[in-house]
């Protein structure tokens, strides 16, 4: 076993322990803190992948913001705070069977694919490539620009929606 | 290379052994003689006042809606910046930032503006 | 180390742009002026997607520009613009005293109405994944929003949660089924996944996979059953002329999405994906009727209506041939006049006095002919075009996807639409009925009815008429357009 396989292991662990923290834990607050040690795994799948940039995004976004907001979120409704919540209603037995078939098939088609692998080497600069590509209008310099779009679509409605009335 | 990130897992490492010792040493070995003050929740050593957990400001939400989307735009930002004094017209490159940026602009204005950034 | 930047022909998007530009130019005035004059807003929006509308038109000289893998102006995607910008001047229309009326944000409202309309359009346009995701996202967004944004009223919000975590829901389906179909192909340019199909051999299960993935998506989308558990209450809780809009421009433009992933970059697995979209056709009208049939209520009882539309325009994508995408776009396109129109009345009918219902129920309509006998016609009309009575817009619309369906080889699923759109006959007719034949309450007075929506109400009666009876512009523009994306 080379060390990057002990290292994806490891980091297996963390993303998907974290992600079955989220999912069982009775205290919303923890399942908030399980689901930030998903995304660190998960941002460790990133490094592991040598897409470094991707990687930081991640921890800068995903952990720095988005668990903020969702552990800010659980912050401002007191009773998800204090009290203990049951992971499971009876409508379980149906999402474990709905979620095995979805896995088994997923398993069983994914395994059989012949995954198309390149030979070419991540470039050293990858983030001045990726600086090239978001402004050239031969690449994504228009997703960039919709992007912000999107952005300002989200701060509008963010708005709205946290406005007392 | 993966192989350069031993450091930062030689840190994390470091972190976790350590806040392990500093929670672990004195759970075992410290003198327990609880008292009502001891018990106290440390507030910067003033008086707690209500309960702690009490349910926060929806502007606390605002806030961090406002910094995710401005964190990513950050994200979008940094490459752009790599790259920017090599590209060519310059003006063009600027403008296409400048564009991004303007949009993003008009959200903070529109929210200063709403009085989404006073705090009540 | 130099890197030139190419410059590009803005003149592709111009539409987009004038809508994005009409957007902020909303929200800049918004910011300025007094709480009297917000009224104005919806002049300065209307004018805008009137000018996107025309510029659409314009454009199409047939030589289908594309801007770099990400968005085309070919004849589909102008063909679509025309069709979501109708539902947008419409629902402008309908919206100025009703946003007054329920104290709806105007600046907001407007604002993003229109970045709602901009998102709709760039996926009309989009050629590339990504930016089908980014223009998914930015309708969506602003949809979510518009629904939740009468802040009076209770089941606005459940509605706007709903359709947020249903659609959030949506939208991971539809991104893992791309991540799949990046995985094989290496890029998400639609071209080159069409080229990665095309080159030949036992077709890639991860393509596959990421097809139904991805039509799972856009079937949330366009409320396809099984995804369509979340219409009836988002459409009965948001507010009426978001209604109007949504049922129209998100339906068309998860269709453009849909049409082209599945004719031009999955065009050469048609064999694969037909029966799939054949079934999907079935089951949404028979499901969607048969719900319609019970309902009291008319938001909902056109919610349900809306899902079997979904299901009739379906077919034409599920017969796979230039007919079925051509009958599709005229469908849409139809279905953009009599549905907007159709929830304009429900607008003009809160009004009423003594309206129990909130001019939302049947009785609120009985004996509107004696009352309001020029809304009792229109309304009559949208309820005819609906069931597809001849010789209306949408008798023709069914004719030309059952048609195309027919040529198809789908000749069973023809019959599922004929048979379902005479069990639709009822609920439509009930309507009808209870306008001309039924005693209204004497408490009941006609109110006076805005200026704005009865041009739009007039406009979009006009429309289905003509449409209906002298539909041959139309038609060849969407043989055009969808020559445009099938080729040839």
């Amino acid at each position: 076993m080379t060390v990057s396989q002990v290292v994806f292991i490891l980091l297996s662990i963390a993303a998907l322990g974290g992600a079955l923290g989220v999912v069982f834990a009775r205290n919303l607050f923890r399942a908030a803190l399980a689901l930030v040690l998903s995304f660190v795994g998960v941002a460790g799948f990133y490094v592991l992948l040598e897409a470094e940039f991707l990687a930081m995004v991640q921890i800068l976004v995903y952990v720095g913001a988005i668990a903020i907001l969702i552990i800010f979120a659980i912050m401002l409704s007191r009773r998800m705070m204090s009290s203990e919540t049951q992971p499971w209603n009876e409508q379980w037995v149906g999402a474990v069977v709905v979620a095995a078939a979805l896995f088994a098939a997923l398993v069983f088609i994914l395994s059989r694919v012949d995954w198309p692998a390149t030979e070419a080497q991540v470039p050293a600069d990858s983030i001045s490539q990726l600086g090239q590509a978001l402004v050239s209008p031969d690449f994504y310099v228009l997703p960039f620009e919709v992007a912000s779009v999107l952005l300002l679509v989200a701060l509008v409605g963010a708005v709205i929606i946290a406005r007392e009335q | 290379m993966p192989a350069d990130y031993l450091p930062i897992l030689f840190f994390a490492v470091v972190a976790v052994v350590l806040s392990a010792i500093a929670v672990l040493m004195p759970a075992l070995f410290g003198p327990k003689r609880p008292t009502s003050v001891k018990l106290a929740p440390y507030e910067s050593g003033k008086l707690p006042i209500g309960p702690a957990r009490r349910r926060f400001s929806i502007q606390y939400y605002l806030y961090a809606v406002l910094f995710i989307l401005f964190d990513v735009e950050i994200v979008f930002l940094f490459p752009w910046a790599v790259v920017f004094r090599d590209l060519a017209p310059r003006w063009l490159g600027l403008a296409e930032a400048a564009v991004f940026v303007l949009i993003l602009l008009l959200g903070l204005a529109y929210v200063w503006k709403k009085g989404g950034l006073e705090w009540e | 180390m130099e890197i030139s930047l190419p410059t590009f022909d803005f003149l592709v998007v111009a539409p987009e742009i004038v809508v994005l530009i009409t957007a902020l130019l909303v929200m800049v005035v918004d910011m300025v002026i007094g709480r009297e004059q917000k009224g104005r807003l919806a002049w300065v929006a209307l004018v805008g997607v009137l000018a996107a509308g025309a510029l659409s038109y314009y454009l199409w000289d047939g030589s289908d520009p594309a801007l770099h893998d990400m968005l085309a102006a070919d004849g589909y995607a102008l063909f679509l613009n025309l069709a979501i910008l109708v539902a947008a001047a419409l629902a402008i229309l309908f919206s100025l005293e009703y946003t007054g009326r329920v104290g709806l944000a105007q600046g907001e409202y407007y604002t993003l109405l229109l970045l709602s309309t901009a998102g709709m359009m760039l996926m009309a346009a989009a050629i590339n994944l990504m930016t089908i995701f980014l223009a998914l996202e930015i309708l969506s967004i602003s949809l979510y929003v518009l629904v939740g944004l009468n802040r009076a009223e209770r089941r606005s919000a459940e509605a706007a949660l709903k359709y947020f975590v249903l659609g959030a829901f949506a939208s991971g389906f539809l991104l893992y089924g791309m991540a799949l179909i990046y995985g094989q192909a290496g890029t998400t340019s639609l071209a080159g996944i069409r080229a990665a199909v095309q080159a030949g051999g036992e077709p890639s299960a991860l393509l596959l996979v990421g097809l139904g993935l991805m039509i799972a998506g856009f079937g949330f989308k366009v409320a396809l059953v099984p995804f369509q558990m979340w219409t009836p209450d988002v459409y009965q809780g948001a507010p009426t002329s978001v209604t109007a809009f949504m049922s129209v421009g998100a339906k068309v433009a998860g269709f453009a999405a849909l049409g082209r992933v599945a004719l031009y970059a999955f065009g050469d697995l048609q064999g694969d994906w037909r029966w799939v979209l054949a079934v999907l056709s079935a089951l949404t009208m028979t499901v969607g009727n048969l719900a319609a049939l019970r309902q009291a209520n008319l938001k909902r009882m056109l919610a349900y209506s809306s899902i079997a539309h979904a299901g009739y325009a379906l077919a034409g994508l599920a017969a796979g041939n230039a007919q079925g995408t051509s009958g599709l776009l005229f469908y849409l396109f139809a279905y953009a006049f009599m549905n907007a129109g159709a929830f304009a009345i429900i607008i003009a009918a809160g009004r009423f006095e003594g309206a129990t219902g909130g001019g939302e129920t049947l009785d609120d309509f009985a004996g509107l002919a004696a009352r309001k006998p020029g809304l009792a016609v229109a309304m009559a009309l949208f309820m005819l075009s609906l069931a597809g009575v001849p010789p209306l817009a949408g008798f023709l619309a069914k004719l030309y996807v059952f048609g195309a369906a027919v040529r198809g080889g789908l000749i069973w699923l023809a019959v599922f639409g004929v048979v379902n759109s005479v069990i639709s006959a009822y609920y439509y007719l009930r309507v009808v009925v209870s306008m001309y034949m039924r005693e209204g309450r004497p408490a009941a007075v006609p109110a006076p009815v805005c200026a704005g929506l009865q041009v739009g109400v007039a406009l979009a009666a006009v429309a289905i008429v003509l449409l209906g009876l002298w539909p041959g512009p139309i038609v060849d523009l969407a043989r055009v357009a969808a020559l445009a994306l099938l080729g040839g």
